[in-house]
């Protein structure tokens, strides 16, 4: 897994670092649709890759949908707090990241309050990812990652938040341990143990396909050995 | 190789020290000596492999490219709207109140001559309609025939109108004195009548 440990670009790194430093200065200067015209690269450029993270992490469209949107507002108003030595990814993420915690937290409050927790038939809690419409015909081929698919979003969904947003982070963005760790505040140590635990469970619930069926660290346990 | 490796696993890597070597690229000497060590961490990369293509893709069906451009429309809409200032817009009845005082004014002094006419012309207007209905109601009453006379029936008499003379004929007429009650006969026969009192003083005021 080559991909886990490689930084981005310096190149891309630079260019970030050049346009917030260049948003800031017409910001000062009052040009303030020149500034963002600016930014607009910066969303072009990051605007992807935060949709993924906070839809996994939220697991929810229009959550995600709204909490990039803030992210990106948030970072543009504080854009002055930015430093250029650091990678404006790893701002801009951190940034994301505590907005989709706030959310999560509120979406609690109303489930505990308001609504109840939407859940099926089995009990299970729905996914929204196994109600995305479904792309062309549907061969046989296409089932099966299909299903594939929603299995694997019920077990993300299943993964407790830290690890999954860790396991999101290094694995599906391929950020480093060092690099998420600057993104979600946490320790390098607790960094790679999340993603350790996060992995062995995944495995196990994909493996199993029932997950709340049988004990997970007991099987994963004699698995290893 | 870590001698809990050694003792427990029979010299196999941890699962989480392949998770390891997997995650950071770091590879292991042991992995080079071990097949069956090596063959768990390739498998262990493919299935990572599986996961992240379904995870993106699930990620990106939930975002194409219609929604992420109409996002990044509406993040831009949201960064104009934080740098342009906020407009106040006038109270509408302000803006009636600069129109009519733009125009041509109208002096406060004539309307208080206004108001003024206003009440005269009510008051003489009040007078004059006072005046005329009440001699066509005094007309009225010396015109008015007398109603027939019906002494043993006085509850079938009409009711006296209410005019500007105050009793009417038929009232006049009628044969209060039968109407007596024993108890207060006394009372009653040293009390002067009213029919009689007000007859009197009526023919008196017509003369």
């Amino acid at each position: 897994m080559s991909g886990a440990s490689t930084d981005p670009p310096v190149s891309a790194r630079e260019a970030d670092a050049r346009v917030a430093v260049d948003v800031k200065a017409l910001q000062a200067a009052g040009r303030l649709d020149a500034a963002r015209e600016r930014f607009a690269e910066l969303v072009t450029r990051h605007q992807r890759r935060a949709a993924r993270i906070a839809f996994h992490y939220l697991r929810d469209a229009a959550d995600a949908d709204e909490a990039v949107q803030d992210a990106f507002v948030k970072a543009y108003m504080h854009l002055g707090t930015f430093r250029e030595e650091l990678p404006f990814e790893v701002w801009f993420t951190r940034i994301l990241i505590n907005g989709c915690l706030d959310r999560l937290k509120a979406r609690r409050r109303r489930e505990r309050w308001i609504a109840p927790p939407l859940v099926d038939s089995a009990g299970n809690e729905r996914d929204a990812g196994e109600y995305l419409p479904a792309r062309g015909p549907s061969p046989e081929d296409q089932v099966l990652a299909d299903e594939r698919r929603a299995q694997l979003n019920a077990a993300l969904a299943k993964l407790p938040e830290r690890q999954r947003l860790v396991f999101v982070l290094s694995h599906f963005e391929g950020r480093s341990s060092r690099e998420v760790s600057a993104m979600t505040g946490l320790n390098e140590s607790t960094v790679r143990v999340h993603l350790f635990r996060a992995i062995r469970r995944l495995r196990a619930l994909l493996s199993s396909g029932a997950a709340s069926k049988a004990p997970l660290r007991g099987r994963t346990n004699r698995a290893a050995r | 190789m870590r001698l809990v490796d050694l003792v427990i696993r029979g010299g196999h890597l941890s699962e989480q020290a392949i998770v390891a070597a997997v995650m950071s690229g770091e590879r292991p000497a042991h992995l080079d000596q071990c097949g069956l060590c090596a063959e768990r961490a390739v498998e262990l990369s493919r299935w990572l492999d599986d996961v992240r293509v379904a995870g993106v893709t699930v990620a990106d069906a939930a975002f194409p490219a219609e929604r992420l451009a109409a996002q990044q429309a509406q993040i831009l809409r949201r960064l104009e709207q934080l740098d342009e200032p906020a407009r106040v817009i006038a109270f509408p009845s302000h803006a009636r109140l600069r129109r009519e005082t733009s125009g041509h004014r109208v002096a406060a002094g004539w309307l208080g001559v206004a108001a003024a006419a206003g009440l005269v012309l009510g008051v003489v207007g009040g007078q004059w309609t006072a005046r005329i209905s009440g001699h066509a109601t005094a007309v009225q009453a010396v015109q008015a025939p007398a109603p027939a006379q019906t002494p043993t029936q006085p509850a079938a008499v009409e009711p006296a109108p209410d005019r500007a003379v105050p009793i009417d004929a038929s009232l006049l007429d009628m044969d209060l004195d039968s109407l007596t009650v024993p108890a207060t006969a006394i009372m009653d026969n040293i009390t002067p009548r009213a029919t009689q009192v007000a007859l009197v003083s009526s023919r008196s005021g017509r003369k």
